[in-house]
């Protein structure tokens, strides 16, 4: 089974009834600035103000576990290499295995921007129901096509997952095993199956749309707009991806 | 071969979305001329994005371990210049959902998957030179190749970024051990692959042409 961008209850904070034009702006520039992020001295400023948006924005905090947990496998190979293999400077040695500054720092470096950039990320997609931030990127000037099968997509693949779901039970009843290199087979006939039962229900689905008025101008507007808590807060967030940019070069 | 936030400089980042932004262009220009209303073409290009969406969470056994599947071979296949926006819409909502992937590397990401994808279309189309015998086993033998093919140079492509661009003092020994070990991590994953894409298209040779651009029987 598969989760929603957002949790089911969001609770009502600062972050949810911030205009999400001004929303996504704002902290993407900062998702970008931390990302620009090089010098060993801005690492704990950039955790702590991520940590305080996710703070701001209520969600739980097992939301934000779950997301990092996936990407970490990754964080945790990079946290073998780097610090054994890269640099000359050691900082501590067990037999053939020695542990490096250069390396070290650089792992850290990564591992800061990874928890910075995944905390911003979940707040923006954890306050923002996913067609309101469609409806802002298309207002932002998201083509046309892009934003319709973004909706689509996402309104689909929950009904696909249980679809995919009741197929696999199936396959397993008439005697298939997953946990084998045979499976490979039903696997590749599974999703076959699923492409063309998918592909006449687009057909219907389409049929349906037009009758709704798929395509009208009204299904695009955004429905609320920003009044000045939201460019103070926009302006906050530009302030802050600036520093971030440009300190390493003020400070020397 | 989902790069994550915070590893690559944020240049790269910067290439990535101009990369990903002019492929985009490029691949939304051509389903406007291709098709005459290609909005039409929406509810069947989201279906079947959420179709591939759904298939990569599968984990196929590779003992000892398991891979789940990409089926960037497959996308470029079935939708032809449709996987551009097909693979953007499903790496976003990767990122969004699991964070496979991550903002900041969506264009990196979008580029190293998308453009195999289109690779893999190419290659595929030349079953149409095939003599009508041969169709058949051609369509698979050549479904198994496009597959392979769009996993190793999406794996290439990400070996060479992370290497090239993430450790400040690795050495050259070390930077080619990292690189080999990366793409031959990749092989199982691209036989695999490439194993399914030619059994989905012999399924659909049977079952519905329609999928594969051939006349519906």
């Amino acid at each position: 089974m598969i989760a929603r961008a957002n949790p089911e209850a969001v609770r009502e904070s600062s972050l949810t009834r911030w205009e999400t034009r001004a929303k996504l702006i704002g902290l993407l520039c900062l998702v970008f600035a931390f990302a620009s992020v090089r010098d060993t001295r801005l690492l704990a400023p950039m955790v702590l103000l991520s940590l305080a948006v996710f703070g701001l924005s209520a969600l739980p905090a097992r939301h934000l576990l779950s997301r990092l947990k996936v990407p970490g496998v990754f964080l945790v190979a990079l946290a073998v290499v780097l610090p054994l293999f890269s640099g000359e400077t050691v900082l501590a040695e067990a037999g053939p295995v020695a542990l490096r500054l250069e390396g070290t720092l650089a792992f850290l470096s990564v591992a800061a921007r990874f928890f910075s950039i995944v905390t911003l990320a979940t707040v923006l997609f954890g306050t923002t129901p996913m067609p309101t931030l469609v409806r802002a990127m298309r207002s932002l000037g998201l083509p046309a096509l892009l934003g319709d099968i973004l909706l689509f997509t996402y309104r689909y693949i929950f009904q696909l997952a249980e679809d995919l779901h009741r197929a696999r039970v199936a396959a397993r009843l008439r005697g298939a095993r997953f946990g084998s290199i045979r499976s490979v087979s039903t696997t590749a006939h599974i999703i076959g199956s699923l492409l063309v039962r998918s592909n006449w229900q687009a057909e219907r689905v389409l049929a349906a749309m037009l009758l709704r008025g798929y395509g009208s101008a009204r299904s695009l507007e955004v429905r609320r707009a920003p009044v000045a808590r939201d460019v103070a807060a926009l302006a906050l967030c530009l302030a802050l991806a600036a520093v971030f940019v440009l300190s390493p070069a003020l400070i020397g | 071969m989902h790069i994550p936030d915070g590893i690559l400089p944020v240049s790269v980042a910067a290439a990535g979305f101009a990369g990903a932004g002019a492929v985009t262009w490029l691949s939304l220009r051509r389903i406007e001329r291709t098709y005459p209303d290609p909005r039409a073409g929406v509810p069947r290009a989201s279906l079947l994005t959420a179709v591939f969406f759904m298939a990569s969470l599968v984990h196929v056994p590779v003992p000892p371990a398991s891979v789940h599947l990409v089926l960037s071979g497959l996308m470029g296949v079935v939708l032809g210049w449709f996987a551009i926006p097909a693979i953007l819409v499903g790496l976003f909502l990767q990122a969004v959902m699991f964070q496979h992937g991550g903002l900041t590397m969506l264009g990196v990401n979008a580029c190293i998957i998308g453009l195999p994808a289109l690779l893999a279309n190419r290659v595929f189309a030349l079953r149409r030179l095939l003599p009508a015998r041969l169709a058949t086993p051609g369509s698979a033998a050549l479904a198994f190749l496009a597959s392979f093919a769009a996993i190793a140079v999406g794996a290439a492509a990400a070996a060479l970024l992370i290497v090239s661009t993430v450790p400040a003092h690795l050495d050259a020994a070390a930077e080619r051990a990292a690189t080999f070990t990366l793409l031959a991590a990749h092989v199982p994953l691209g036989v695999i692959e490439g194993v399914v894409t030619a059994l989905v298209v012999l399924f659909l040779r049977r079952v519905d042409p329609g999928l594969l651009g051939e006349p519906r029987r």
